[in-house]
């Protein structure tokens, strides 16, 4: 997916104006809060300590991110063992143009998918089109971003920016169906289509939450069952999935299965967990044991390696719970679509500069209020905020930033660095604001900087400074 | 090494990752090896969930907080009236597909009509036994054998399933050691499963019956 990061600034404004965009944001942030709240307590119930468990779950993930090497030697080797094939791709291109390969080496006609957002930086359903192999979304919220030709809004509920009048009005036009009015309805009649693709495709794309190195495995986490259909009916069975994605063991992965659900949607685990593994071609065709006859990995670089060694390389922990943006003010007033790629909210805009440009991308670090909940609530510990920092003084030392804002840093730094001048700054600063709020309360429309009253109103000071008034009551 | 190697993706994403993480440890790859090999089968558990009371009754809990419905019989033998009796009383109908291993029970004398086969499309029901199941979440393990084939579970709109109390263990990590003594090589598919299928795709509304069953009976065994 090309990037359009560098429009975030018009988007942003954009969305937090867009009164359709607010609504579904304010319907959807307490629901989304209030879930993780309920599987914390559910946890507690399980005297079970959140800090604790994120500490394993943070130890397991950079037991495999500081030694990848030879995790990935050894999941490659195990998969290999099972009758996995491991391809390898270095960027997006390179997976579509291997999934594209696989479909035309087998004669696939139909390819249904399971969500997977590596999917989405490889563009890979525009790749499949372009090479006459149809791609179905199976996921329902991916299916609904697919047929109105929109990207994901977020990473576990890619539709979650669209009301329910808007997905009828797409069934209407793509299905041929009556209008139905009420969710179940509409969730009814997405089944019975879907359906038809999952019994009728040749191939199934999945991505992975998680690849057991134990085992050579790959572990799918979803509510629809969407996951287990694409991995069980076609006759081929594609694993993309990302090189950071490695987990030592099966000890591992139920300490992690206890976090992600509960992070994501407060479950204390989702609907289905699918364990999925090689085997042999020939035990395949002669077993009878129901399930594709040949399983494909695709581990994919694409930006990955380059955050190891790094001071971003706790980013590799993630494990896309999305707990970060439903936590994040600046996601819940924007979403997800202005963030411009495939990873929105905090989490995004860490992954977006490092896997794409950080000059194009340079706004996305600066959208933060600083509050530090994404960083409290993440699952894995990483540091956000301190990541987005990182990434602004890179791109303030890279010389990226408008010489306009490193003059004011400039002159800021000497002010705060002379306390005579600071004072008689603040003394002049004070007053003009309180003669320009003439009486009023609030400042309506700031002279000096119109901009930043443009969606909000400032308190008029009240004509002291804080010192002055510490002097006088002193005094 | 021929030169197509060297420039393979492979080998090109493996130098960057080697190279990136010199930067970092000072150990080499050969002891960070062995230390990730007995990391591999270390059998280390994490922070173990504590659950007070009778095993058997959480789990028929969590079951029921999953939106499943439930059931217990006393007897293998009384298995096919049980489910004719949920059957007819969700007006379900008599057919279904059985996995292998409820073959030998009378089913016919329960007045339904079962096939032991995998789950096509058509197939209203889909009645399996479960590997093992787990306290912790309430969730149904199972695995895929010729005998107990995964659309069973998947492909009919009501899936019943027939727990034995035995096989209920406390956590995933007590399944995961089940599957390790019993199996010397993974099933091709182990699928866990907690509740009917469900989606909250639209609006964050919770709808039952995504993609899999909409309906999943869970009966108790003795």
């Amino acid at each position: 997916m090309e990037s359009q990061a560098l429009f975030f600034r018009e988007r942003a404004a954009e969305k937090a104006c867009d009164p359709r965009v607010q609504k579904t944001l304010q319907h959807v942030r307490p629901l989304f809060v209030g879930k993780r709240k309920k599987g914390m307590q559910d946890l507690a119930e399980l005297g079970m300590d959140f800090d604790k468990l994120q500490q394993s779950a943070q130890k397991i993930r950079d037991r495999v991110v500081k030694n990848l090497d030879v995790w990935l030697e050894l999941f490659e080797a195990q998969a290999q063992a099972t009758g996995a094939e491991v391809l390898w791709a270095r960027d997006g291109a390179e997976v579509a143009r291997l999934v594209v390969e696989l479909a035309q080496e087998n004669g696939v006609k139909k390819v249904v998918k399971s969500k997977s957002m590596l999917s989405e930086e490889a563009d890979l359903n525009a790749a499949l089109a372009a090479a006459g192999v149809e791609s179905i979304e199976t996921d329902l919220g991916e299916y609904i971003v697919q047929i109105a030709g929109e990207a994901p809004s977020h990473i576990i509920a890619p539709a979650v920016h669209k009301t329910k009048e808007e997905v009828a009005d797409l069934f209407v036009q793509h299905h041929g169906l009556p209008r139905q009015n009420d969710i179940t309805a509409l969730a009814r009649e997405a089944r019975g289509v879907l359906r038809q693709h999952f019994l009728s495709a040749d191939m199934g794309i999945s991505g992975a939450n998680f690849l057991v190195a134990e085992t050579g495995s790959a572990v799918l986490v979803t509510n629809e069952g969407n996951g287990r259909m694409v991995t069980t009916l076609p006759r081929l069975h594609v694993v993309v999935a990302g090189i950071e994605k490695i987990i030592p063991n099966l000890e591992d992965l139920a300490t992690l299965l206890r976090l992600l659900p509960r992070s994501a949607t407060g479950q204390g685990i989702s609907n289905y967990v699918s364990i999925l593994t090689g085997r042999p071609p020939l035990e395949a065709n002669a077993s009878g044991v129901e399930g594709p006859q040949r399983m494909v990995f695709i581990l994919v670089d694409n930006g990955r390696a380059g955050l190891l060694g790094t001071e971003f390389d706790s980013m590799l922990r993630c494990i896309r719970c999305g707990a970060c943006m439903n936590h994040c003010p600046v996601y819940n007033s924007i979403g997800g679509h202005a963030y411009g790629w495939v990873y929105p909210g905090p989490m995004g805009s860490v992954l977006t500069p490092l896997y794409t440009s950080l000059k194009d991308a340079q706004d996305l670090p600066q959208a933060t209020t600083g509050c530090n909940q994404c960083a409290a609530v993440c699952p894995v510990g990483i540091p956000l905020p301190e990541l987005m920092r990182a990434l602004r003084r890179r791109a303030v030392e890279t010389g990226l930033r408008p010489w306009s804002e490193r003059l004011a840093y400039k002159l800021w730094a000497w002010a705060a660095t002379h306390p005579v001048f600071y004072r008689w700054g603040v003394r002049r600063a004070v007053r003009y604001l309180k003669w320009l709020a003439g009486g009023e309360e609030y400042i309506r429309v700031l002279g000096m900087a119109p901009g930043w009253t443009f969606g909000r109103d400032l308190k008029a000071p009240l004509g002291k400074s804080f010192q002055e008034m510490w002097a006088d009551r002193k005094g | 090494m021929t030169k197509k190697e060297s420039h393979s993706p492979r080998a090109e994403i493996m130098a960057r990752v080697r190279q990136n993480l010199a930067a970092v440890t000072t150990v080499d790859a050969v002891t960070r090896k062995s230390a990730a090999e007995e990391t591999l089968h270390s059998g280390v558990r994490g922070p173990q969930p504590g659950m007070a009371g009778d095993l058997v009754e959480r789990f028929m809990q969590k079951v029921e907080s999953m939106s499943s419905t439930t059931g217990r019989i006393v007897r293998r033998e009384d298995l096919p009236q049980a489910v004719a009796h949920y059957l007819g009383e969700n007006g379900l109908g008599g057919d279904a597909v059985i996995s292998q291993d409820l073959a030998a029970l009378d089913w016919k004398g329960a007045g339904l009509a079962v096939e032991a086969r995998g789950a096509v499309n058509a197939d209203p029901v889909g009645i399996t036994t479960c590997y093992c199941a787990i306290a912790e979440t309430g969730t149904l393990m199972m695995v895929s054998r010729p005998e107990t084939p995964p659309t069973l579970s998947l492909l009919p709109e009501t899936h019943v399933a027939l727990v034995m109390p035995e096989n209920i263990v406390p956590s995933l990590e007590d399944a995961f050691f089940r599957l390790r003594r019993d199996f010397s090589a993974m099933p091709p598919a182990v699928n866990f499963i907690s509740g009917p299928s469900r989606t909250a795709d639209i609006e964050q509304t919770i709808v039952l019956g995504a993609h899999g069953p909409c309906r999943v009976h869970v009966i108790l065994g003795a």
